[in-house]
């Protein structure tokens, strides 16, 4: 098995270094046969092991594959852990990873750059699934860091745009931060538990639960609270979680595959899934999963209010992914691991699907983005235009569709949690399911409905996009409808997840709600009769009303409440915060340093006086090398005379 | 008349090194049959015997320990590995000097035959369990490497490095074997096996010490470790660059065998007493050819003495007197060589008739002349600086590791001080290489067999850097 | 008896080797040297290493050494530049020379080289062939490096070779080969020249 499971990792990677390495030699289509093989296979092999460890209930794998060095006792190794959370998340990961790239061949087909592109995201499915196969911190950070530095790639990829370069520089710097609490994180968890291995630091954790750190002196802190939190600070960033979010709306200056690959399916799932897979160092700190909770609650309704005055297309599909994020984060917080997995898993579906459809709408208006520039493109694009409509539908919670499942079960989840937050919390995930309907649908009612707003040229040329396009929007929405009735028993009520994930008993809310299932019919009718559908149904009609119905009460209210519109425009001025505060202070702070620290005390004393002292030190012993045979002679005699000389008188 | 019984030694062991031997003489006379053209057969002869040795030593290596010839030669694991490292390493320069050669009118047999001798030496003394043979394939190897240096006859520099090599090779020589003569005047054995067991009980002995004392100042000559180092940047300097390359990379794989058997296997029970001394080497090393290597405009005088800090970090290895500090040891060596290969090669591929390209300025702009070979150089420089993740780093912290198991924290602390100063200039030949623009914009004349070479070499450098086990699992001490 | 004539021989192998370095003259030097080698060869016969001893006055000093001689006298070395130096080195040389000396006085002494140390050896009788002993173990215990020494021997005369022997581009000799196939048109060549210059203006 552990085979398999190697050229699961390879393969992606054997594919990006031929469409990378070898992109010239091997042509375009070269480069997307080898790429496409390669995830192909990945994803192939990556449904066996889901049929065997998941289907037949097989035996978990956790073995290192290769062991890098060993220091001081510490092994870091190259392992894999393959439970029933990986093997999902690798299914997920390379079926949407194939899809895009299948996609990727007709949305890219005219840029110069396409063998890189495909080599990107070969090498991003690498990444990713090393980083959800670790079975140990240090490879997790490597899977963690690698798919970063390809995020980061792939938003400058239209590296002449200004905008990518700095939305790219952005997410690079709001990252570091991130990745800066997720570092502190794993050197905690090296420095207590003396080992970076999963298994070990989960075995050893219910020992360390009431040891408490002074970092601050007088302060004592409880140590399991500080290493949840500073991992989930990495979470944050990767994940997009308030206040670290800025950098995903941004992101959307890369191509379209890549936010529906990246930026919306996988990549910033990691932080769920590392916080999923870490649920046992978790539960032992109440204080860490209620930051959890409250930071998701507000990122799930105020990301969501911000998608309501987007004109960009993707901008619009981004702030839902935000919100998205942001359910996940509170059931993670309310202790629903398993809801919080299986809304990332649904979710990867129908945003996927969402993007691919933003894209392929796109596409025909000719990379206009702009969707008060277009109206009725449902005659035009008619598969498009159902594949976004089962999006849509499946990301409001309709019942029955995949969406409706794991978001009613996280707001539920809630509902039932305890954890200090969760009322809050469960204000926010309601109201933002309100609000998830109504961006949605204002998105979708203006884009595919109503008059035809773009300009004649364009017009002409609309039609439906090529097969490469649509063939994956149809096979993203089979799952985007049916995977969540297939999965919510076993997935949230049943033991699918075994040991994977490690729920306390007091918190364990899902099995309480799990007491009154009754199959996935029942589930679905009681859907009808919570508040949820209503609030999702009032979205709808709301957007309907506003904006098929009244057009012009959009533009009386935006009049009405300037102040507030503004606030939403500027989300919520983060930007312009961070701009003036963090860029401009470490600006002033940096010139300062660099004034006085660097050049004076730093480049000028230590660094040029210790080199000059080096230099001088080293042409003046140079001159030891005389060049005479008889000083070389000398100083070998002089040599053996003082090592006599020492063990003389040592002895 | 004392009845003499004789029995045949067991052969086997030794058929590398009687194939060698062979293959040498066969070449020898073969060549005087060749015209200049033709002589290109006497070079795949040359590869071809080393390939072939690589092969017979693969094939009869075996997890134990055997001696023969009546103690006076072993083949064993670690011998094994040595042994199949120096082919490749001398394969390689082989493929590497040819075109340097034969644009120089040095591409001759004497050329081949006296490194495949030389190869010969080494093997004898990775084999070695007797101080007499560890001494004959000593000088085997000297002998052949003097007359090397020496080789470019119309050159001054050549004669001059070859003069003093051979005069200061003879004195550290001759001190060598004062010290095995004491060693034997006091234990009666030349047998390492035997030597060991005499000073297991008289470890206090001081005319032992004595004979290590001058023993070690043989060896420590050989490495090429302060304060006996003095020849090395001249001859490295003046010597062909095709030499050079062979002097500078083999023979300290056979220098490093030759430490642990005469160090570890015989005189291992006086460890106490060496370690001080390999210390008070290693310090100086690893500071002066740190230190002074920053002065030099001459990219090889540049390697020669990165060669020495190289050498004390050897040294470090082999004095923790741990198995750990010995197999590390031998991971460095074996690194140190293919760096140093990679790094003497470059000077060879940049260089065309006439035109050595051994200054520091002749690399400028290389990334404008070829950003391939620049890259390869750049991944070179940045494993001897020690950046992981190249092997260089690895091997660096598995040697540190080693000193710090033995808590001797001092000497990690200052070792690292060092390479951090060491790596300046490393650095210099990356910056000299990417930021300033060419001089000289000829076209490079490397043939594909030297840039294929040199690719494997440098990304050779970045793969075990990646997967260090997969060598380190080789080096195996006993 | 025996140690009369040992300490005699050992102080004219002092002497003389001290010579060896000090005198001005080379060939005297060489000669010293001769010396040297000579009371050596005494001193190993007082050990009863017979054949040593010969192999030592026949190798070094009936064939070494004379050709030795010769190639000093040959070269005609000039001393006062060889010399240079030497005074102004000493004040260096001479105290390193005896801190060693006395370094190596103190291991190397009746301490730990005495006779309650290493007992005189037995004399044996006078059947006793040195000869064949060495013979002995030089062809059975020492047998490989006894072949090693045939190939050091060995790369010395490539070396020497490789190093010496140089056909100069300048230097006249004669190839009958050549000599042979030598034809006419390589050797001659028809001018035809006017019978008479046309007188120029």
């Amino acid at each position: 098995m552990e085979k398999v499971y190697l050229s699961i990792v390879l393969a992606p990677l054997i594919g990006s270094i031929i469409a990378g390495v070898f992109g010239k030699q091997v042509g375009r289509a070269g480069a997307h046969w080898a790429t496409i093989i390669g995830v192909a296979i990945s994803c192939f092999l990556s449904a066996i092991v889901f049929n065997q460890i998941v289907i037949n209930d097989g035996e978990t794998f956790n073995g290192a594959v290769y062991t890098w060095l060993v220091s001081d006792g510490i092994r870091f190794e190259v392992g894999f852990l393959i439970d029933e959370l990986t093997a999902s998340m690798m299914m997920v990961v390379t079926f949407v990873s194939l899809m895009v790239h299948i996609y990727t061949i007709g949305y890219m087909k005219d840029d110069p750059g396409y063998q890189r592109f495909f080599c990107y995201i070969s090498l991003f499915t690498f990444s990713m699934l090393m980083l959800v196969m670790a079975n140990n911190f240090m490879q997790l950070f490597f899977g963690w860091e690698a798919v970063g530095l390809v995020s980061y790639l792939l938003i400058g990829f239209w590296y002449k745009k200004e905008t990518a370069i700095y939305a790219n520089l952005k997410a690079f710097l709001v990252n570091r931060v991130g990745d800066f609490g997720f570092l502190l994180g794993i050197a905690a968890v090296l420095m207590y538990f003396n080992s970076v291995d999963y298994a070990d630091v989960f075995a050893a954790a219910p020992d360390m639960a009431n040891l408490t750190v002074q970092i601050i002196p007088g302060l004592d802190w409880n140590v399991m609270t500080v290493i949840c939190i500073l991992l989930f600070i990495g979470a944050m960033g990767k994940s997009a979680q308030v206040p670290l979010h800025v950098w995903l709306p941004d992101s959307m200056e890369g191509p379209t595959p890549i936010s529906a690959l990246i930026h919306a399916a996988t990549m910033v799932t990691a932080g769920i899934f590392m916080v999923a897979r870490m649920s046992p160092m978790y539960e032992l700190s109440t204080t860490a999963l209620s930051v959890v909770l409250v930071i998701g609650a507000i990122t799930a309704l105020f990301m969501g209010f911000l998608g309501l005055v987007q004109n960009d297309i993707k901008r619009v599909v981004a702030y839902s992914t935000l919100s998205q994020l942001g359910y996940m984060t509170v059931a993670l917080g309310a202790s629903a691991y398993a809801a919080g997995v299986f809304h990332l898993m649904t979710h990867a579906f129908f945003k996927a699907l969402l993007f691919l459809a933003a894209g392929s709408v796109i596409i025909a208006m000719h990379h206009e983005q702009d969707i008060r520039k277009m109206g009725g493109l449902k005659k035009y694009m008619p598969i498009t235009y159902w594949c976004m409509l089962i999006g849509s539908l499946a990301l409001i919670g309709t019942p029955g569709f995949s969406g409706f499942f794991s978001k009613d079960a996280i707001i539920m989840a809630v509902g039932e949690s305890e954890t200090p937050g969760a009322t809050f919390a469960y204000l926010c995930v309601l109201l933002g399911v309100f609000v998830t309907a109504l961006y949605s649908f204002r998105m979708f009612f203006l884009v595919f409905h109503g008059k035809e707003r773009m300009d004649h040229h364009t017009k002409e040329h609309l039609h439906e996009s090529p097969g490469v396009v649509t063939l994956p929007l149809v096979l993203l929405a089979i799952p985007s409808v049916f995977v969540g009735a297939i999965a919510v028993g076993p997935w949230l009520f049943g033991d699918y997840f075994g040991n994977a994930i490690y729920v306390a008993e007091q918190n364990d809310v899902l099995a309480r709600i799990g007491e009154g299932y009754t199959g996935v019919m029942g589930f679905i009718l009681h859907g009808f009769v919570t508040p949820v559908f209503w609030l999702a149904a009032g979205g709808v009609f709301a957007a309907w009303y506003l904006y098929m119905k009244r057009p012009d009460l959009p533009g009386k209210i935006k009049a009405q409440f300037g102040g507030i519109h503004r606030m939403l425009d500027n989300a919520y001025g983060a930007d312009d915060f961070n701009d003036k505060v963090f860029a401009a202070g470490s600006r002033k702070a940096g010139s300062f340093l660099w004034k006085f620290g660097d050049v004076k005390g730093i480049d000028g004393f230590i660094v040029n006086g210790t080199a000059f002292g080096v230099g001088k030190v080293a042409s003046m012993i140079r001159h030891l090398q005389t060049g005479y045979l008889y000083h070389y002679a000398f100083s070998m005699i002089i040599g053996l005379l003082l090592l006599v000389a020492g063990i003389l008188i040592y002895a | 008349m004392a009845n003499v019984s004789f029995v045949m030694p067991n052969f086997v062991p030794a058929i590398p090194e009687m194939f060698v031997l062979g293959m040498a003489c066969a070449i020898l006379i073969l060549d005087l049959f060749f015209s200049d053209k033709d002589r290109v057969v006497t070079y795949l002869l040359s590869v071809a015997t080393l390939v072939g040795a690589a092969i017979l030593t693969i094939a009869l290596s075996t997890d134990t320990r055997e001696l023969t010839f009546n103690g006076s030669f072993v083949r064993d694991p670690m011998g094994d590995v040595l042994k199949v490292f120096i082919y490749v390493v001398t394969a390689f320069t082989f493929i590497y000097s040819r075109r340097y050669l034969e644009a120089r009118g040095l591409f001759k047999g004497e050329y081949f035959v006296l490194g495949l001798f030389g190869v010969l030496g080494m093997m004898v003394m990775v084999s070695a369990h007797n101080m007499l043979t560890l001494y004959m394939g000593l000088e085997l190897l000297s002998l052949s490497m003097y007359a090397m240096v020496a080789f470019q006859r119309d050159s001054l520099k050549a004669t001059e490095a070859a003069m003093k090599y051979f005069i200061l090779g003879a004195l550290a020589s001759g001190m060598l074997l004062y010290g095995m003569s004491l060693i034997y005047g006091m234990s009666g054995s030349l047998d390492l096996a035997e030597i060991a067991a005499y000073v297991a009980l008289n470890n206090t002995n001081v005319v032992l010490m004595l004979g290590l004392v001058f023993a070690i100042v043989g060896l420590a000559f050989k490495l090429g470790a302060v304060p006996f180092h003095m020849w090395v940047p001249d001859v490295y300097h003046g010597a062909p660059t095709s030499v050079t390359l062979y002097i500078g990379t083999a023979p300290k794989i056979a220098a490093f065998a030759m430490v642990m058997r005469l160090l570890v296997e015989g005189l291992g029970d006086l460890h106490h007493q060496w370690q001080d001394m390999l210390i008070v080497l290693a310090v100086l090393s690893i500071a002066l050819g740190n230190v002074i290597a920053i002065a030099q405009t001459n990219i090889k005088r540049m390697l020669a003495y990165s060669t020495i800090s190289h050498v004390g970090f050897i040294l470090l290895g082999i004095l923790a007197g741990t198995e750990n500090g010995y197999s590390s040891a031998m991971f460095y060596v074996v690194v140190y060589t293919l760096m140093s290969l990679g790094g003497f090669a470059m000077i060879i591929m940049l260089s065309r008739a006439g035109f050595e390209a051994d200054k520091l300025d002749d690399f400028k702009g290389l990334n404008d002349r070829s950003p391939w070979l620049a890259l390869m150089m750049l991944v070179l420089m940045f494993s001897m600086a020690g950046v992981p993740p190249t092997v260089g780093f690895y091997a660096k912290l598995s040697v540190l590791q080693a000193v710090v198991q033995v808590e001797l924290v001092w000497l990690a602390v200052y070792a690292v001080v060092f390479s951090v100063i060491g790596a300046f200039y490393y650095l210099r030949v990356v910056k000299v290489m990417y930021f300033d623009k060419p001089d000289d914009t000829t076209p490079l004349e490397a043939s594909m067999a030297e840039r294929i070479v040199i690719s494997a070499n440098s990304l050779a450098m970045l793969a075990l850097g990646i997967f260090p086990a997969v060598l380190m699992q080789l080096m195996v001490i006993r | 008896m025996e140690l009369f004539i040992f300490y005699a021989f050992a102080a004219v192998m002092i002497g003389s080797a001290l010579a060896v370095i000090t005198v001005r003259n080379p060939v005297i030097a060489v000669l010293f040297l001769v010396l040297t080698f000579f009371t050596s060869a005494a001193i190993w016969m007082l050990m009863e290493a017979e054949f040593l001893a010969l192999t030592l006055i026949l190798v070094y000093v009936g064939a070494v050494m004379v050709l030795f001689l010769f190639v000093v006298m040959m070269l005609d070395i000039n001393i006062s530049v060889l010399r240079e130096g030497f005074v102004k080195n000493l004040y260096v040389g001479i105290p390193v020379a005896l801190i060693i000396v006395a370094e190596l006085i103190t291991v190397v002494g009746v301490k730990n080289f005495g006779f309650e140390k290493f007992a005189a050896p037995v004399p044996h009788g006078p059947d006793y062939s040195n000869t064949k002993e060495i013979g002995r173990v030089l062809y059975t215990d020492y047998v490989y490096a006894f072949e090693l020494a045939a190939v050091v021997l060995l790369v010395a005369i490539i070396a020497a070779i490789a190093l010496t022997m140089r056909r100069r581009p300048d230097s006249k000799y004669q190839d009958p080969a050549k000599q042979v196939l030598v034809q006419r048109k390589d050797r001659i060549r028809m001018v035809r020249m006017a019978a008479e210059k046309k007188k120029s203006d």
